[in-house]
């Protein structure tokens, strides 16, 4: 009797998985042990084992789909044998949506509630051992995806310690991007002596390209998503005189490059007064928690910065504690942590920040709309430096420099007046920054 | 096999005949005008009292059981009564002539006898010495419930004490003789010389042997009467009881004042039915049971048919065999002949005989005929004979309303003091000796030949150099069991050993060997090939207050002592409400080499049954502290000793086994070898085979084990095993005992609770096969090998890199065997 090959449920989370490669094409003989095909979830990459020995009958998923847990993926049984059962009859699915209804499964799932409450426990997939599991638990290592080396495939201690070495933190969060889980998955890969799947672009049509997405890029767009979705943001733009700004900046570079001070870049003293803002007015310094706001007395200072993974937003803690001078320094290197990516992924969360800062200066941006980082309550959007015609005093009408502020602000959090007023103390500060701040 | 015995084949070779003396039958011919001359009126009148007592008594039982009440008090009894209305006469006949000294024991059948020896005590004894007994019995608290209302003299008062003591323990009550933890079938009343009755059919029969040899080695006054029923002459025990009691070496190789026959009497309460089976007649062949007595000595053991419906005729039974125990010429059977009017218990309707026969028998009523008897000889009016029964009936309504009532006769609160029972099962004593006075011995223990030659041996196994020392010059394990137990035979004087080939061999695998030298035939002897009896009397010997070892050669003989293993020696302390302590050692020797029925360990059949400390040392070290402990206790000990070994030298004790004294405590296992990612928990001999286990994974695998020792079964602290567990993750757990219901399995199934968490792997056991023991030579298939180890541990555990497994530890495996119960 052939056998339904299922999409392991790799816990109460999980709700779906992308298969990365078929490791056997249809008609393969399968031994049991053999790996049938790579798949990942938005947090690592696992192997499935075949459970039965037998042949590839049929599989209903290519690479680069998104199955639901529990769904049937496969069939394995003896040639001749038929599948149409397999086929016609789904198993029970978790309420998983399918992004695209009509993508190329072969067989579509339902995608109907009457399912609620899944049976299969996902430790009957994961054979763990007690202690095992409880060395995983403490050090906070994922025992989804581990292989297990004991007997019967049972995941022991060693196994765990093994991936203890370099393994991601157990606990995600919405906009954290975890340097280390590439990293992670490869060890575990290696040690599986499994090449790392390539993301390989499916061509469906000569028009465009397909490519499933990265990880990152899942929870980019889920945190993304979910902020728009579940708060009440909205954005003010104005603009400060800059040329105090410029000022500054044109004389620390000088003595920057005689070597008596560090680099410190115009974003770095924007940062500066809107921490001295922050710690003046702390209403915006702070979570919006649904049912009460928590804030701050120290300011976590969120600063986004690209890399070539995606967008990663690091924290200097207690940024308030630090002159100019300490500030500049830690974020230049924090920004370089994570372009080289061996950033501590707690400094990645977005409930370790009071605030953030993103500024697309460098990329001539005039204006937009920053994102918050939920359970933040506000985002700063520090724009390019423009010139605008002012008066300069006695009746004179000259252009001057000035920096473009945008603040989104969740109105959940705090109403438009405080909001702007903030605005107009963080434009204050960097109007008159100090000349002996270094 | 004493040499001073020469057999002459001339002699043995000869022709001739065995001819049989005659067995008296109901000879008892003395009219009461006769026996005028010995008793008083109030003899014969307390004789009849004690009679009535017992009947009102049974009848008080018989009333609660079938009517729910007895003068108008309403009761339920859910409990036994095994009765024996129409037996009195014979139990207090038997009673009347026992002296306090004398120890009678019983069966379930024995409220009669208890009531009869209690009565006979409290006439003998005088006030002073009644109270204090009272008093001292549970610190009064019995006596306080009997004294409540009491108007009367000590010896009323005695006589309701009995009653109420004894009707407080059939109800369970705490107040009860034994706490309400003996009950009907086995209340007792040791300061009355009233000793524990049995419910195992013929469970006394070897038993009291071992309280005559008691009072025969220590030369205490009195004799003990084993009262046991007719159908009891078919058990083993009672076979075996009388074997070791008429064993010839009593009167040719012991020694003067100990040389002569037990002083026991084998009273066959004889009421001619075992249950529902007529013995004479339809379930034996006896004809007569007291024929018996002629195929077992010379002496016939003295036995007779005496007419139990008759008081006097078995008074003066009595007196006459008690005579014959004191000029050392015992046993004695005797052959009581009665009947029982009620039922085997109160459930038997009595479907086996007839109405015409229950009827002709109550005709001849001993109450009746006895009372009779008195008036038509001018001794007692009816009158009087009247009103000893409402006396009677007064004392059992009172101890009745008392026994019946929560408020003073409450049972354990095992609500409030749940392990009340649970602290009972061990006395947990420590104490040097049972009796203070010099102990009997033939030479100081310093002159002993093989205390001398133990001077010279290595008492560690290695030289400096890490070398093993040559086995004749190097300390054994059977050295240390011969320290300890010499030791003990020099500290307390009612220590004796006995099994087969003790004496002379010095045992079968030398432990004792210098013994025979040191000790008298008293203290040190062989007994016949009875493992009942050898058990069964070791048991009574301590439980008269003496310490004993006793020796099971093979451990696969366990199975010839298992009534006595399983049923007797565990339970008579906590049955007893701890009034008794049983500081019984008994050796039991695990063999191998000698196939299925020499070769067995049976560790865990005995570490099933609540009441035994169970221990098995695997060292010299551990065999001389363990085996110090185990004399040094007041519990009985099952000690495990294996052929393997015997002839190990100590390699784990720091300079070697102690020439002094020292106890390794029970329940204590020991870290053989440290160790860091695996724990090898072993039972015994087994020990071995872990060690060579852990030194290949250290060798072959990089693993190093942690090697534990139980040491004991019974009692066992977890501690240490669990602490090894937490480090490791990991565990097998290894003995010689066939795996299926291994006390390795209780084992691990303990620790698997204890450190659920901590586990890497289930613990793993590697026990024996389930099969027979197989020959010496195909061995290595049965009992454990280190090799085993390392598959168990490869298959189950942690896959060990390049290991080639040789046995089958897998699932399948597993499913495969149990289905075929293999």
């Amino acid at each position: 009797m052939a056998e339904a090959v299922f999409m392991p449920r790799l816990g109460q989370s999980v709700e779906s998985c992308i298969i990365t490669r078929w490791e056997k094409k249809k008609g393969d003989i399968v031994e049991e042990g053999d790996v049938l095909f790579c798949y990942e979830t938005d947090k690592a990459s696992f192997d499935e084992i075949a459970k039965v020995s037998g042949i590839l009958l049929e599989f209903f998923y290519e690479e680069g789909d998104e199955v639901p847990v529990l769904a049937n993926v496969a069939v394995i049984g003896k040639a001749g044998e038929s599948v149409d059962a397999f086929r016609s009859s789904s198993p029970t699915t978790s309420a998983v949506e399918l992004s695209a209804a009509d993508s190329v499964n072969v067989n579509p799932l339902e995608t109907s509630q009457h399912d609620a409450s899944v049976e299969t426990p996902s430790d009957e997939k994961i054979r763990i051992s007690p202690r095992a599991r409880c060395i995983a638990q403490a050090k906070g290592i994922s025992i989804q995806g581990l292989h297990g080396s004991g007997p019967n495939g049972r995941i022991i201690v060693r196994d765990v310690e093994s991936a203890g070495l370099n393994a991601p933190k157990a606990e995600p969060a919405v906009l954290i991007v975890p340097k280390a889980e590439p990293e992670a998955i490869k060890t575990v890969k290696a040690e599986q002596n499994v090449s790392t799947p390539a993301f390989a672009p499916i061509i469906s049509n000569d028009d465009f390209v397909e490519t499933p997405l990265s990880n990152m890029r899942k929870l980019i767009a889920k945190g993304m998503h979910a902020s728009l979705q579940n708060s009440a943001q909205l954005t003010h733009h104005t603009s400060a005189d800059a040329r105090k700004l410029l000022e500054l900046r044109a004389s620390y570079k000088v003595r920057a490059e005689k070597g008596e001070i560090p680099n410190i870049t115009l974003n770095d003293l924007v940062c500066y007064a809107t921490v001295r803002a922050l710690e003046k007015m702390p209403a915006i310094n702070s979570h919006f928690l649904g049912d009460r706001t928590k804030t701050f007395k120290k300011v976590h200072l969120g600063i986004a910065v690209d890399t070539d993974r995606g967008l990663m937003v690091p924290v200097i803690r207690n940024a308030d504690d630090l002159k100019l001078k300490a500030l500049a320094t830690q974020m230049k290197a924090m920004a370089e942590n994570c372009r080289k990516g061996n950033v501590d992924p707690e400094l990645l969360r977005s409930e370790n920040a009071s605030f953030t800062i993103s500024n697309l200066g460098a990329y001539g941006i005039e204006l937009f709309t920053p994102v918050i980082n939920l359970p933040q309550s506000g985002i700063l959007g520090v724009n390019t430096i423009t010139y605008r015609p002012a008066d300069i005093g006695n009746g004179i009408i000259a252009f001057i420099p000035v920096i473009g502020l945008s603040l989104t602000y969740d109105h959940r959090a705090l109403d438009g007046a405080p909001a702007s007023a903030f605005l107009k103390e963080i434009r204050n500060q960097i109007e008159n920054l100090s000349n002996d701040l270094v | 096999m004493p040499k001073s015995l020469f057999i002459d084949p001339t002699e043995a070779r000869k022709k001739g005949e065995i001819s049989f003396g005659k067995i008296p039958v109901n000879q008892y011919s003395k009219t009461i005008e006769q026996e005028k001359k010995i008793y008083s009126k109030d003899d014969f009148l307390r004789i009849y009292r004690d009679m009535v007592m017992i009947r009102e008594f049974e009848t008080m039982l018989n009333l609660i059981k079938t009517a729910g009440e007895y003068q108008g008090i309403p009761y339920n009894h859910p409990g036994p009564a095994h009765l024996s209305m129409g037996q009195e006469a014979a139990a207090v006949g038997m009673a009347y002539t026992l002296s306090v000294d004398d120890y009678i024991f019983g069966s379930h059948r024995s409220h009669g006898e208890i009531l009869a020896k209690g009565l006979s005590a409290i006439h003998q004894l005088d006030e002073k010495a009644l109270m204090n007994i009272m008093k001292v019995h549970f610190n009064g608290e019995t006596l306080q419930v009997v004294e409540k209302g009491f108007k009367g003299d000590a010896k009323e008062l005695a006589t309701d004490f009995l009653l109420y003591g004894t009707l407080a323990e059939i109800f369970a009550r705490k107040t009860g003789f034994n706490k309400g933890l003996g009950g009907s079938m086995h209340a007792f009343f040791t300061p009355f010389g009233v000793y524990p009755n049995n419910a195992i059919v013929g469970g006394s029969g070897d038993i009291s042997v071992g309280a005559a040899l008691f009072k025969k080695v220590n030369s205490k006054p009195g004799i003990v009467v084993a009262n046991i029923g007719d159908a009891s002459m078919a058990c083993g025990p009672v076979w075996e009881g009388i074997s070791f009691a008429t064993m010839d070496q009593f009167r040719t190789l012991w020694e003067d004042p100990y040389r002569g026959g037990l002083p026991i009497i084998f009273n066959f309460m004889n009421n001619q039915y075992g249950m529902g089976g007529q013995t004479r007649g339809e379930t034996m062949g006896y004809d007569m049971l007291a024929r018996v007595g002629a195929g077992v000595n010379p002496e016939m053991m003295h036995a007779e048919r005496v007419d139990g419906y008759n008081p006097l005729a078995v008074i003066d039974a009595f007196r006459r065999k008690k005579k014959i125990l004191e000029e050392k010429k015992g046993p004695v059977l005797l052959d009581t002949l009665t009947y029982r009017f009620t039922g085997h218990s109160p459930s038997d309707a009595s479907s086996y005989r007839s109405r015409e026969e229950i009827d002709a028998w109550e005709k001849q009523d001993s109450l009746l005929t006895y009372s009779a008897d008195l008036i038509r000889s001018g001794i007692a009016k009816k009158e009087e004979i009247e009103a000893v029964k409402l006396v009677v009936v007064d004392s059992i309504v009172k101890a009745l309303k008392k026994a019946i009532d929560d408020s003073v006769s409450p049972r354990m609160d095992l609500v409030a003091y749940p392990e009340t029972i649970g602290e009972m099962i061990f006395s947990n004593g420590s104490i040097d000796k049972m009796e203070d006075r010099t102990p009997d011995a033939l030479m100081t223990m310093e002159e002993n030949p093989r205390v001398q030659q133990l001077k010279k041996k290595e008492r560690f196994g290695l030289d400096k150099d890490g070398k093993p020392h040559s086995k004749l010059k190097t300390y054994q394990l059977k050295d240390g069991l011969f320290e300890a137990i010499i030791d003990r035979f020099y500290k307390d004087p009612t220590l004796v050993a006995y099994g087969e080939e003790n004496r002379d061999w010095g045992g079968a695998f030398a432990v004792y060997r210098g013994l025979t030298e040191a000790l008298p035939y008293h203290r040190l002897f062989n007994s016949p090939i009875a493992e009942g009896a050898i058990v069964g009397t070791a048991i009574g010997y301590g439980m008269a207050g003496g310490r004993v070892i006793a020796e099971i050669m093979y451990c696969d003989f366990l199975g010839r002592c298992g009534d006595e293993v399983f049923n007797q020696l565990p339970k008579w302390q906590a049955m007893s409400g701890n009034i008794i302590k049983m500081p019984v050692v008994i050796r039991v020797s695990v063999g191998s080499k000698y196939g299925a029925q020499h070769s067995q360990d049976w560790t865990s059949l005995v570490a099933h049954i609540p009441g035994l400390k169970v221990a098995f040392p695997a060292t010299p070290y551990d065999a001389k502290g363990l085996m110090n402990s185990a004399l040094q206790g007041t519990d009985p000990v099952i000690f495990f000793e294996s052929q393997r070994i015997y002839d190990v030298a100590e390699l784990f004790h720091e300079g070697g086994v102690p020439e002094g004294y020292y106890e390794i405590p029970f329940g204590e296992p020991d870290i053989k070898r440290k160790g860091e990612d695996i724990t090898i928990l072993s039972i015994g001999a087994t020990l071995y085979r872990a060690l060579e286990a852990a030194d290949i994974l250290k060798e072959k695998y990089g693993m190093t084990a942690e090697v534990i020792d139980a040491r004991s079964l019974v009692p066992f602290n977890y501690d240490i095993v669990i602490e090894s567990v937490k480090k490791t993750g990991r565990i097998v757990l290894t003995s010689d005992a066939n795996s299926r219901g291994s006390f390795l399995k209780e084992m691990a199934h303990t620790i698997s609770e204890l450190a659920f968490d901590d586990l890497d792997a289930p613990p793993v056991v590697v026990g024996s096969r389930n099969w027979i023991v197989p020959a010496h030579e195909l061995e290595d298939h049965f009992f454990p090998q280190a090799e085993w180890i390392l598959d168990a541990i490869d298959q189950k555990i942690v896959p060990l890199k390049g290991h080639i497994s040789g046995t089958d530890f897998g699932d399948a495996s597993i499913k495969m065997r149990n289905k075929k119960g293999i």
